[in-house]
C-alpha cells in the first residue's frame, strides 16, 4: 500500500464560519494524504470538525462557511479554489460521493426511492428512462434490497432504517465515484444492522474499486473497516497512521485519553478514565496545542507554539511536542502501556 | 386515500349539519322586525302574530328545526320579506351568484399565481432586496385592515388609471380593480407560506443529499424543494377561498358589484332576516367545502397523510 | 522534513519550554462557560431589530399620548359641536388650521380630539379582546394539551368551530345583538380564543412529552418549577405574539363591521367610525383629510403591533440567540 498513489492531498486547510456575527475557525491547518484504494477512518468527538473537513472536498459547506486558506489537490485541480456550481458539478457524485448519517431524513419523503436512485443514474451514467430503471433495479439488488422491482415504487417511509441506508448507499455508488465518504453511516442504526451495512460497504469497495473515508466516533467501527486512522481534535488532524500503529502505539496525549476512555480498556476495580474539561471554543484563536488545557502532562511549550508533525514511522506521525527529542519522557496511562506491550510482543513475532 | 377522503367527507357533513343547526338557532334570536319591514308599524299585535305563525315561527322549536332541514334539503331557502318581498331567495341568488363566483375564482387564481411566485422569489433571494420588499408587502397587508387599503385603492388608482369607480358589467376596465383588490390578501398569505416552507425545505437533509448527488441548484429547486413545499400549501387553498369570501363582502359593496356579498350588506342594513339566514348558510357551506377540498388535495400530494397525522396541522 | 521544521521553530524556543506546565483544571472548563440568560438574550435580539424597536418606541409614545391627551391644555371635546360665533352656523368640514389641528368633520366636531378618542376606544376593544383571548385561550389550551382524556373531544369541537368563517359569526352576532361596544367585544372574544387555544395546546403537547421535562420530573422537580422554568418561557413568547396580533385584528374587524353597518354607534368615536365618516366624503379632494388622518393613525398602530409581535416571537426563539 505504501506504493499506492495519493489521489487526494490536503495541505494546511483552514475553514472558517461566520456565526451570529463572529468568526469560528472550524478547521485549523489540517493536512491529509489519501491513498488510492485505501480505507481511511477519521475519528474524533463531536465538534472536532470531521464532517466539515470532508464537506470541503465536495463544496457542501453551509452558506456561512468558506475555505480561508490551504489547498485540496485532486486530479491535478485545487478544490479549495472552486467557487461556482459549475466547478463542483464535475466533482459531486461523479468523482466524490457521500453517504450521510441519518437515513430517515436523507431521502425525499415525497418521491419513490426508485426515482431518487434513478436521478443519480441518469445524471452520471447517461442512461435514459427504461435503461436507467433497469440499472436502478440492479443496483438495488446489489445493495441487498430484496424484490427490487416492487421496492422501486415505494416511498421512504415504507422502508426500515437499515434499508433506507442501503438506498442512500445505492445512490452514492450509482454515481461510480472514485472516493466514497461515509459520514457516520451506522450511528443512527441498530447494532445488528451496523454490521450488515459495514459489510456491504466493504463489499462495494472491492467491487467498484473505491477509496473510502469513514467518519465516525465509534472506535469499534474503525477496527472493523479501516486501514488507516486519522484522529481529529479541534479542527486539526493530530495523529495519523495505520490502524494497528495508532491503536497499539498511540503517541498524542489526546489519543491516549481517547483510547483509555474506552470502557473495554478499563481496568477492573479502578474508576473509568474520562478526559477533564471540554473541547476549546473555536471562536477564539488557539495558541499552541489545542489539547494542552486538558492535558495534565502538558509542557510549557504546548501553550506557546503549535506542534508540527513528528514522524514515528514511515506511515505514522503525530503533532505533539512529546516526540521532540528535547521533551521529557512521558509515560502513557496504564491502559495504553498495556496496549504498547502487546504491540511490542506482536511486532517481535 | 379513498378511506381518508370518505372519512373527511363524513366529518365535513357532520360539521355542516352542526352549523346549519347553530345558524338556525341563532336566527331564532333575530329581532322580529326583520320579518316585516315597513309593515311592522302598521300591523297590530294580532296581525303580526298571525303572519309569524303563518311563517311557522311560532311552532315549537323542534318542529321548526325539522321543517328547516326539510326545506334546505329540498333546496328551498325561503322567501325574502323586505328586500324583494315574496320573492323566493333562491331566485334572487341565481342572478347574484355568477358575479361573486367570477370575482372570487379570479381572485383566488391571481393570489395563487402571484403569491406562490412571490414566495419562491423571496425564498431564493433570502434577506436580499426581493425578500425585504416582499416582507414589507406582507406586513402591510396583514397589519392594515383590508377595509382601509381597499378604500385607498379605489380612491387613488381609479384616478391614476382612469378607471371608473363603480362596476359596470359592460365596461371591461371596471372588472380589474375589484379582482385585484380581492386577491391582495391571498397573495400575501401564499407568498408568506411559500417562502417559509421553501426555506424550511432548503435546510433539510435530503436537499443536501441531492446536492451531493451532483444535481444542479435549479434542478433541486424545481424537482425537490418546490414540489415538497407546495404540498402543505394545498391546505391553504380553502383558507384563501374563505378570505376571499370575506373580502368579497366588502369589495362588492364598495364597487357596487351585484353579487352575494353586496347582497349581504344590503340585507343586513335592511334587516331582512330570511335572506341573512340563507346567505350565512351558503357562506358557511362554501367554507366547509373549501376546507374539505384542501385536505383532499393535500392527501393527494403527500403519501404519508392519514387521518390522525393531520390533527391540528392548520 | 520534520527535522528541518524543528530547527526553524527552535530559533525562538529555549530548553525550559520543555518542562511540564502547571495543570489548572479550571482552565480546562473555561472554554465552555457562558452567562446566558434567556430573557436578556431575547431582549437583545429584539432590540437589534431596529424596525421593531422603533415600533415599540412609537407605540409607547402613542399610547401614552392617547391616555394623557384629554388632560392636556387646549384640548377640545370629541363630541362637542362647534359653532361659528359670527354666523351661528356649525363649523362644518373645516380644513386643519391653528384652532382645529386636524380640522372638523361634517357636523362641526373637532377631528383631532375625535381621532384620539377613537384610538382610545379601538385600543380598549383590542386590549379587552386580547386579554380575554389570553385567559380563555390559555385555560382551554392547557387543559386540551395536558389532560389526555380531553384531547379527542376538544379536537373534534375545534375542527367544527374552525370551519366557520369568522366574519360570518361576527356579522351574525352583531346583527342579532344589535351593535354596541359590548356586542363587538363579545363577538370578537367568542371567535378569538380559538387560535390561542390551538397554539397553547400544540406547544403543551410538544413540551409535555419532551425528555427534559421527564428528566426534571425524575429529579423530583416540583411541578410549579417545571411550569415556571420549563414551560413558561415557551408559552410567554407565543402568548405575547398572539396578543400583539390580536389588536390589529380587532381593529380590522371593527372597521369591517362598521362599514357593513354593524359598527359602533356614531356617538362613540372609534377608528372604524372615523374612517367610515371620512369615506363618505372621499370623493371631494379637499375633504380627504377626514379619511387620511384616521387611516394613518390606524395604520401606525396596526403595523407597529404586527411588527413588534413578530419580532418578539423571532427574538424569543433560542435558535436566534447569540
Amino acid at each position: 500500500m505504501e506504493d499506492s498513489k495519493v489521489i487526494l492531498s490536503v495541505k494546511d486547510l483552514v475553514v472558517k464560519f461566520k456565526l451570529r456575527g463572529r468568526i469560528l475557525t472550524a478547521i485549523r491547518e489540517a493536512s491529509l494524504d489519501l491513498y488510492e484504494g485505501e480505507s481511511l477512518a477519521i475519528v474524533g468527538e463531536s465538534g472536532s470538525g470531521k464532517s466539515v473537513f470532508t464537506k470541503t472536498f465536495m463544496g457542501l459547506l453551509d452558506a456561512n462557511g468558506w475555505v480561508d486558506s490551504g489547498s485540496i489537490m485532486f486530479e491535478g485541480q485545487d478544490l479549495a479554489k472552486y467557487k461556482t456550481e459549475n466547478d463542483w458539478i464535475k466533482i459531486r457524485g461523479k468523482k466524490i460521493a457521500m453517504v450521510f448519517q441519518d437515513p430517515m431524513t436523507s431521502l425525499n419523503p415525497l418521491k419513490t426511492i426508485g426515482k431518487q436512485v434513478q436521478e443519480a443514474v441518469e445524471l452520471h451514467q447517461g442512461l435514459k428512462k427504461e435503461e436507467a430503471k433497469k440499472a436502478v433495479i440492479e443496483i438495488l439488488r446489489d445493495v441487498g434490497i430484496s424484490e427490487p422491482e416492487r421496492r422501486y415504487k415505494q416511498y421512504p417511509h415504507e422502508f426500515s432504517g437499515g434499508m433506507r441506508q442501503r438506498v442512500v448507499i445505492a445512490i452514492a455508488v450509482a454515481c461510480k465515484p472514485r472516493i466514497l465518504i461515509c459520514d457516520e453511516p451506522t450511528t443512527a442504526l441498530d447494532v445488528t444492522i451496523q454490521a450488515q451495512i459495514l459489510n456491504l460497504l466493504k463489499r462495494l469497495k472491492e467491487k467498484y474499486n473505491l477509496t473510502t473515508i469513514y467518519i465516525t466516533h465509534d472506535l469499534g467501527v474503525v477496527a472493523n473497516v479501516a486501514d488507516r486512522i486519522a484522529v481529529m481534535y479541534a479542527g486539526d488532524i493530530i495523529e495519523i497512521g495505520k490502524c494497528e500503529e495508532v491503536f497499539y502505539n498511540p503517541q498524542h496525549p489526546y489519543t491516549w485519553a481517547l483510547l483509555s476512555s474506552l470502557p473495554q480498556l478499563g481496568i477492573k476495580g479502578k474508576p473509568l478514565h474520562s478526559i477533564k474539561g471540554t473541547p476549546p471554543n473555536l471562536f477564539y484563536d488557539i495558541k499552541g496545542d489545542a489539547f494542552a488545557p486538558r492535558n495534565p502532562k502538558a509542557l510549557k511549550i504546548d501553550f506557546v507554539e503549535k506542534p508540527p508533525y513528528f514522524t514515528v514511522s514511515p506511515t505514522h506521525k503525530a503533532k505533539t511536542w512529546l516526540l521532540d527529542p528535547r521533551a521529557p519522557k512521558v509515560e502513557p496511562p496504564e491502559s495504553i502501556a498495556i496496549l504498547r506491550k502487546q504491540w511490542g510482543l506482536n511486532k517481535d513475532e | 386515500m379513498l378511506k381518508y377522503s370518505l372519512k373527511r367527507l363524513a366529518q365535513s357533513l357532520v360539521t355542516l349539519f352542526i352549523i346549519v343547526t347553530i345558524v338556525f338557532l341563532l336566527m331564532r334570536l333575530m329581532p322580529e322586525e326583520g320579518y316585516f319591514g315597513q309593515a311592522y308599524e302598521k300591523l297590530d299585535e294580532a296581525q303580526r302574530e298571525a303572519i309569524l305563525a303563518g311563517m311557522g315561527l311560532r311552532d315549537p322549536i323542534h318542529i321548526q328545526l325539522m321543517n328547516f332541514y326539510k326545506s334546505i334539503l329540498s333546496g328551498d331557502l325561503g322567501v325574502s320579506n323586505i328586500y324583494r318581498p315574496k320573492v323566493p331567495i333562491a331566485e334572487i341568488l341565481k342572478a347574484k351568484i355568477p358575479y361573486s363566483l367570477y370575482f372570487g375564482l379570479t381572485a383566488v387564481g391571481i393570489s395563487l399565481v402571484f403569491g406562490v411566485s412571490l414566495g419562491i422569489i423571496m425564498a431564493r433571494s433570502k434577506s436580499k432586496i426581493w425578500d425585504k420588499l416582499g416582507t414589507g408587502y406582507i406586513v402591510f397587508i396583514n397589519a392594515v385592515p383590508a377595509a382601509v387599503y381597499y378604500l385607498f385603492i379605489q380612491l387613488y388608482l381609479t384616478d391614476v388609471f382612469k378607471i371608473p369607480m363603480l362596476f359596470k358589467p359592460d365596461v371591461p376596465a371596471s372588472w380589474i380593480l375589484p379582482a385585484i383588490s380581492m386577491s391582495l390578501g391571498g397573495t400575501a398569505s401564499y407568498a408568506m407560506w411559500m417562502r417559509r416552507y421553501m426555506v424550511d425545505e432548503l435546510n433539510k437533509d435530503y436537499v443536501r443529499l441531492a446536492r451531493a448527488k451532483g444535481l444542479r441548484n435549479k434542478a433541486i429547486m424545481v424537482k425537490h424543494v418546490f414540489r415538497n413545499a407546495f404540498v402543505p400549501m394545498a391546505q391553504y387553498l380553502p383558507s384563501t377561498i374563505l378570505y376571499t369570501i370575506a373580502g368579497s363582502i366588502y369589495i362588492e359593496s364598495l364597487y357596487s358589484i351585484p353579487g352575494m356579498g353586496g347582497l349581504l350588506v344590503d340585507v343586513i342594513q335592511r334587516q331582512d332576516n330570511t335572506v341573512v339566514q340563507a346567505l350565512v348558510l351558503i357562506y358557511s357551506s362554501i367554507g366547509i367545502i373549501g376546507l374539505f377540498l384542501g385536505d383532499i388535495l393535500m392527501a393527494l400530494f403527500d403519501p404519508r397523510i392519514n387521518l390522525h397525522k393531520k390533527g391540528g396541522a392548520r | 522534513m520534520s527535522n528541518k521544521k524543528i530547527n526553524k521553530v527552535a530559533d525562538g524556543i529555549t530548553e525550559n519550554l520543555f518542562e511540564f506546565a502547571e495543570f489548572d483544571e479550571s482552565e480546562a472548563q473555561r472554554a465552555g462557560y457562558s452567562n446566558y440568560s434567556y430573557w436578556r438574550s431575547t431582549w437583545q435580539v429584539f432590540i437589534k431589530n431596529r424596525v421593531a424597536f422603533f415600533c415599540l418606541i412609537l407605540m409607547i409614545v402613542l399610547v401614552t399620548f392617547t391616555i394623557i391627551q384629554p388632560y392636556l391644555p387646549n384640548q377640545k371635546l370629541p363630541t362637542k359641536i362647534y359653532i361659528d360665533e359670527k354666523t351661528n352656523m356649525q363649523l362644518r368640514n373645516h380644513p386643519p388650521d391653528a384652532e382645529f389641528w386636524f380640522g372638523t368633520n361634517s357636523i362641526g366636531q373637532d377631528l383631532w380630539s375625535r381621532i384620539w378618542s377613537g384610538t382610545r376606544t379601538s385600543l380598549l376593544i383590542g386590549l379587552a379582546v386580547a386579554i380575554w383571548e389570553a385567559v380563555v385561550g390559555i385555560a382551554v389550551g392547557a387543559l386540551w394539551g395536558y389532560v389526555r382524556a380531553l384531547d379527542r373531544p376538544i379536537t373534534e369541537i375545534y375542527n367544527v368551530l374552525d370551519n366557520i368563517p369568522v366574519t360570518i359569526v361576527l356579522i351574525l352576532m352583531t346583527y342579532i345583538l344589535r351593535p354596541s361596544m359590548t356586542t363587538m367585544i363579545i363577538a370578537m372574544c367568542i371567535t378569538g380564543w380559538l387560535a390561542m387555544a390551538r397554539f397553547v395546546r400544540n406547544l403543551i403537547v410538544i413540551i409535555r412529552d419532551r425528555e427534559y421535562n421527564l428528566a426534571s420530573k425524575c429529579l423530583g422537580t416540583p411541578t410549579s418549577r417545571i411550569i415556571t422554568k420549563n414551560l413558561l418561557p415557551y408559552l410567554v413568547s407565543v402568548i405575547m405574539l398572539r396578543m400583539a396580533l390580536a389588536i390589529p385584528a380587532a381593529i380590522g374587524y371593527e372597521v369591517f363591521l362598521t362599514y357593513i353597518g354593524l359598527g359602533l354607534p356614531v356617538s362613540i368615536p372609534s377608528l372604524g367610525n372615523l374612517i367610515n365618516e371620512g369615506r363618505a366624503l372621499m370623493m371631494v379632494p379637499s375633504l380627504r383629510y377626514q379619511l387620511i388622518f384616521p387611516a394613518i393613525v390606524l395604520s401606525m398602530i396596526t403595523i407597529s403591533f404586527y411588527v413588534m409581535g413578530n419580532a418578539f416571537a423571532d427574538a424569543a426563539d433560542p435558535r436566534n440567540h447569540v
